[in-house]
């Protein structure tokens, strides 16, 4: 039983399609419901069409493609934040989103209150954050200032601490999306070399990104999304070299 | 069951909402956490002058008779008021990442609980000062304030899910409360009713809840236990249906917001 379950893929993307409704004007109460009967106009749009996508245990995967192309959605759509109108996403594993950091975080308490808030929305208790607590603070290199309100914050800080508590969650299942366009040459670089090294402990990522170099630095494969579907899905260094050729 | 499971995984953020909640409340407010007495203590000045001697209602200690009704009344009002806003003020962070949504409205009405426990100080203060004393009817009072708990949750769950697809009902919910209070027994009794309107009242829930509080602190004995058992059924049925609508409507809150 337990083999079986070990063989499950860590994420699996049946038939997924999604729809989003762009209103020209929006109706948000109802008088202007009524009133504006004929405002209400809407566009379907089809953001992803009928996507397959399996991602095995310990996978590390790239999302390319150019803006609008659905990376953001997909992602938004495997951590449950959006749900799709036909299809299923199975997922196996304790899932941790790196979409946009510093959910939660509250201007007026310190850094370390605003870890255990951060923290605490991904869903984790108060022990393990303390366990955690040490590496985190060390990882975002605050120093002194982690007992600082974090309004006094320059935002490469404020990024520096999102990213520390994001990343020391310890789940099996990452997602990050552009996240690293944040903090200096140095942090940057040391963000990847975590990245790698959770690689390494058999994690599961799946990375979007439109630099190809990260992308190369820590992916095996690359899934490349065209308006709404998988274009190439394979090594990265191919899907890499057809997607720069593409767009030049 | 999942939603239990997924609660107790998530129990630190659901603490730490409430605790924010709670605290948050009166954050910037000079007097801070005293305005959960003032609050209802200005408010029963006001009814306890108006009804006695501008409406003549001739209730003997009609003060204590006021206090026990409208301190549980002040409960369910504040929650369902705030409510409609605890999905759209929380916008920012369900846009952001997942985290079970039902945490939202529950930390809401628990917020709003843990003050009107406090408030339960007055009560307690006024029953010793006035002479009436606390008798042994009040161990019913744990069931007849759970009760409102599951009723005040089932109603925070529906009303939080669909105010964000109609933002109307925010205003609305608010003159409706204020009905709400004058078709509840609070600064009258339901024996001073006419008959033939009594079964009509007696559908709304808060009436057998509120006369329960009267029953148990006022007149000192056991509450009507066959109207709290339906009501047990009924606050549980619909706590079930909140839930299932708030479940529905909860797929598409980042997309509404």
């Amino acid at each position: 039983m337990k083999k079986q379950k070990e063989n499950l893929p860590a994420i699996k993307v049946s038939h997924v399609t999604k729809t989003f409704n762009v209103y020209y004007d929006k109706a948000n109460t109802l008088k202007e419901r009524i009133i504006f009967l004929n405002r209400n106009q809407k566009e379907v749009r089809k953001v992803l069409k009928d996507i397959d996508l399996e991602i095995q245990k310990g996978e590390t995967v790239a999302l390319i493609g150019v803006n609008g192309s659905g990376k953001s959605t997909l992602l938004k759509l495997m951590t449950k934040i959006i749900y799709p109108n036909s299809g299923t996403i199975k997922i196996n594993g304790k899932l941790t989103s790196l979409l946009e950091l510093g959910a939660g975080f509250h201007p007026d308490f310190s850094g370390r209150e605003n870890i255990y808030f951060n923290a605490s929305i991904f869903g984790l208790t108060k022990t393990q954050i303390d366990q955690r607590l040490d590496d985190i603070i060390a990882f975002s290199e605050l120093g002194d200032f982690i007992d600082n309100p974090i309004r006094t914050y320059s935002s490469g800080m404020y990024m520096r601490l999102a990213f520390a508590v994001a990343i020391n969650v310890d789940a099996d299942i990452l997602l990050i999306d552009e996240v690293l366009a944040v903090g200096d040459q140095h942090f940057q670089e040391k963000c990847l070399k975590k990245m790698k090294e959770l690689k390494k402990e058999g994690k599961t990522m799946v990375f979007v990104s439109h630099s190809m170099e990260s992308v190369k630095f820590l992916c095996d494969r690359a899934v490349w999304l065209y308006n709404g579907q998988i274009r190439e899905d394979g090594p990265t260094e191919q899907v890499v070299k057809d997607y720069l050729k593409e767009c030049s | 069951m999942k939603l239990v499971q997924e609660l107790y995984q998530y129990r630190e953020f659901l603490k730490t909402s409430i605790r924010k909640e709670f605290r948050g409340k009166y954050k910037k407010s000079f007097l801070g956490v005293l305005w959960s007495f003032i609050n209802p203590l200005l408010q029963l000045l006001v009814y306890a002058l108006v009804f006695p001697f501008i409406m003549r209602v001739q209730v003997e200690n009609y003060t204590m008779f006021l206090i026990v009704a409208l301190i549980p009344w002040t409960f369910f009002n504040s929650t369902v008021c705030q409510s409609t806003s605890t999905i759209i003020a929380s916008s920012g962070i369900i846009k952001k990442v997942y985290f079970p949504r039902a945490i939202l409205p529950i930390s809401n009405v628990t917020s709003n609980f843990l003050n009107f426990l406090i408030s339960c100080i007055i009560i307690v203060v006024a029953l010793l000062i006035s002479g009436i004393g606390i008798g042994a009817s009040i161990v019913f009072l744990p069931l007849v304030m759970f009760l409102q708990y599951v009723f005040s949750l089932a109603i925070s769950f529906i009303l939080s899910s669909i105010t964000v697809y109609i933002r109307d009902l925010e205003y609305f919910v608010n003159v409706l409360m204020m009905l709400w209070f004058y078709l509840t027994p609070i600064v009258y009794e339901v024996s001073m009713i006419p008959e033939r309107f009594r079964n009509i009242l007696n559908l709304n829930p808060m009436v057998h809840i509120i006369t329960a509080y009267r029953d148990i602190l006022y007149y000192q004995k056991a509450p009507d236990l066959t109207a709290l058992g339906i009501l047990f059924l009924i606050c549980f049925f619909l706590l079930w249906i909140g839930y299932h609508i708030f479940h529905k409507c909860e797929k598409r809150f980042a997309e509404e917001l």
